[in-house]
């Protein structure tokens, strides 16, 4: 399977520790984060983060699904090559 | 809000903020920065447990909580102490089990410092939890601890670290123990849609080869008898995972037994030729399947579990339904028709037949191992409550115990962690009194924690603990006979057979070490060593009357293999049966 850039959207909450939790997800198998960017929502007790990541859409998913169930993950959504999710 | 209330320091906060979240036994350990939450447990409503390695408190908990389906709860300092428990963490991370380990941690304005027994405890769990809390002032501790216990225990269960640095232990807070514990962005409840019952029925009555193959998520969600309601409704066979055993009793004549690699050939076989499979609780690992591209590709899988990541993980699915295993089986039973599956079972029973569980004798007068497990079976009345090791033995007990009870068979399934017999069987007994607890290790396995019998011994919790001795690494041995040659590296425990670049000198006084039988003693345990076949029954029967811990060190043949065995990444025609 090819692996595609993929543009993951995280809405969590703003408390320490998460972003560590979420970027580890991701960098425990082996994926590079290509770009990073946190930043506040209107709503200051809620981040934004977009993080680009090649991977294949199969491991994309299953990053999505587990990010999903962190404690303090809002939402999560995924563009580009992605077909689910 | 009881505002009035006197203000109470952060580690007395600490103390009644677990009292409240229904804790009954603590096990810990302690050291310096968490001394201040030590100073007042001598006056909290709950036991506790002094564990001899954090490790080992923290597998106490775990059997605690497998045994009794409540979180267990375990208390440790900040550094090794915190680091210790990283072991413990991960096998109840990867096994589902319920669990608060607090941490004490150095003061906050020392984080960072390399002060004394600091270690980033945050980082170093954040892998092997499902969620951890840094608490950063003593008002946080009473709605730290009751979120903790509410993740611990919701979704798929799992450990919480609380790490609490030793100024918040001291800060004065007159917060308390929140009422309802409510989280913006964790809400794990999910049930089945009308739709995916309504398939589900309708994919059950039509089903002409059906397998219900259930893990641990069916005892997680106490759905046992559900199961077996829908199975014998519908005339459906059960195999189970490792985790799952005792979800079906195996005395049932739809029980398959355990599937996978050293699973029976009927369940394997039940699997490859279904057309449909229920799978209930389960993650698909790799020792279960073998070679995924070829596992059960003649059926549509229906795979029911509360973990929406668990779905479609490994195996792709014809439906996966994220929901309370209960929950599915309860409304989905009354649209679920009668039937019988007659041929389908003469099939199965005929494969049964062909290759059921069995040993040989290898060499006269040695016993044989899993001639300990099925004496273990009958010494109990087959109601024992078995914990496990890991390795060699670990697979006979799957094999050879008729499991007939959830929560009744206690194993360190996903993360295979050798030293879990011991403490978890404590944990169990301490949790479970009123049964019979045996743990079962192998001699390499009861090493890595048997310090921990001590408590045993204290607490006199009537464990029976069976040492298998092979004077091996039973499964590595058996790995390096059939795939490295019988190149037998360092696996060989007894001073004869080592390694040449080990050079040690055969001509040592001892070959077998330690001498468990004087080693439990020397823990304060009764303990007996058996070597003759004849012997071994009355030995058990003695054994699990005595009213203490007891250790039974058996001497077995060292060359037994767990069979059948479906190697890694084979198919199901490649089971290999001796």
């Amino acid at each position: 399977m090819n692996e595609t850039l993929h543009r993951l959207n995280c809405f969590v909450e703003n408390k320490p520790g998460v972003l560590a939790r979420i970027v580890g997800l991701i960098s425990g198998r082996g994926y590079n984060i290509q770009t990073l960017s946190v930043g506040p929502t209107e709503d200051g007790t809620v981040s934004r983060m977009k993080i680009d990541v090649l991977g294949t859409d199969r491991v994309i998913e299953q990053i999505v699904l587990q990010l999903r169930n962190q404690v303090n993950v809002i939402e999560v959504t995924v563009r580009h090559a992605a077909k689910r999710g | 809000m009881k505002s009035f209330e006197q203000p109470v320091c952060g580690a007395q906060a600490l103390v009644d903020s677990l009292a409240k979240a229904g804790t009954e036994v603590l096990f810990g350990y302690p050291g310096g920065a968490v001394l201040d939450v030590f100073d007042k447990l001598p006056g909290a409503p709950f036991r506790f447990v002094l564990g001899r390695h954090e490790q080992g408190c923290v597998h106490m908990a775990d059997g605690y909580a497998r045994a009794t389906g409540k979180p267990g709860v375990a208390l440790v300092t900040s550094g090794p102490g915190a680091t210790n428990t990283v072991t413990g963490l991960a096998t109840a991370n990867m096994d589902g089990v319920p669990l608060v380990c607090i941490t004490g941690q150095v003061p906050i304005s020392q984080i960072g410092t390399d002060a004394f027994q600091e270690a980033d405890t945050i980082g170093i769990t954040r892998a092997v939890s499902k969620h951890n809390f840094l608490v950063q002032n003593a008002d946080e501790i009473p709605e730290t601890v009751a979120e903790a216990f509410y993740i611990a225990t919701h979704g798929k269960p799992g450990p919480v670290v609380i790490d609490v640095p030793k100024n918040v232990q001291k800060q004065l807070t007159k917060a308390q123990y929140p009422e309802r514990v409510s989280l913006r962005a964790y809400h794990p409840e999910s049930t089945a849609t009308g739709a995916q019952m309504a398939r589900l029925a309708k994919m059950i009555n039509e089903a002409e080869r059906p397998v219900i193959y259930a893990g641990g998520g069916v005892i997680a969600s106490g759905a046992s008898k559900d199961v077996a309601a829908i199975a014998r409704k519908a005339g459906i066979p059960v195999a189970t995972t490792l985790m799952g055993l005792g979800s079906f009793p195996e005395t049932e004549p739809l029980a398959l037994g355990i599937a996978g690699m050293h699973g029976s050939a009927a369940a394997n076989r039940a699997i490859d030729n279904a057309d449909f499979i229920l799978a209930l609780g389960v993650r698909f690992n790799d020792r279960v399947t073998g070679k995924l591209a070829k596992y059960a590709k003649r059926a549509k899988i229906v795979h029911v579990d509360c973990d929406p990541a668990s779905l479609s993980k490994n195996v792709r699915v014809a439906m996966g339904v994220t929901a309370d295993v209960k929950d599915v089986l309860t409304t989905v039973n009354s649209r679920v028709r009668k039937n019988e599956h007659p041929a389908w079972l003469a099939q199965i029973a005929a494969w049964r037949k062909e290759h059921p569980m069995a040993w040989k004798p290898m060499h006269p007068g040695v016993i044989m191992p899993q001639q300990v497990i099925e004496a273990i079976d009958r010494a109990t009345g087959g109601d024992a409550l078995l914990v496990t090791d890991v390795g060699q033995h670990q697979m006979w007990c799957a094999q050879f115990f008729r499991h007939k009870h959830s929560r009744h068979f206690l194993s360190s399934g996903g993360m295979g962690t050798m030293g879990f017999g011991i403490p978890a069987a404590i944990g169990a007994a301490i949790g479970k009194p009123d049964h019979k607890v045996v743990a079962v290790c192998g001699d390499g396995g009861a090493q890595m924690t048997f310090e921990e019998l001590v408590v045993a011994v204290e607490h006199k919790i009537p464990v029976t603990f069976v040492v298998v001795n092979n004077g091996c690494l039973g499964m590595v041995r058996q790995w390096q006979e059939m795939f490295y040659r019988k190149n037998y590296a360092d696996s060989i425990l007894t001073v004869k057979g080592r390694c040449g670049n080990e050079r040690l000198d055969e001509d040592l006084a001892y070959d077998y070490l330690p001498d468990f039988v004087k080693l439990a003693e020397a823990h304060g345990a009764k303990a007996m060593r058996v070597i003759d076949p004849a012997k071994l029954e009355p030995a058990l029967a003695k054994a699990v009357r005595h009213p203490g811990p007891v250790l039974v060190e058996v001497i077995v043949e060292p060359r037994a293999n767990v069979f059948p065995m479906q190697p890694g990444d084979t198919p199901v025609e490649g089971m290999i049966f001796q």
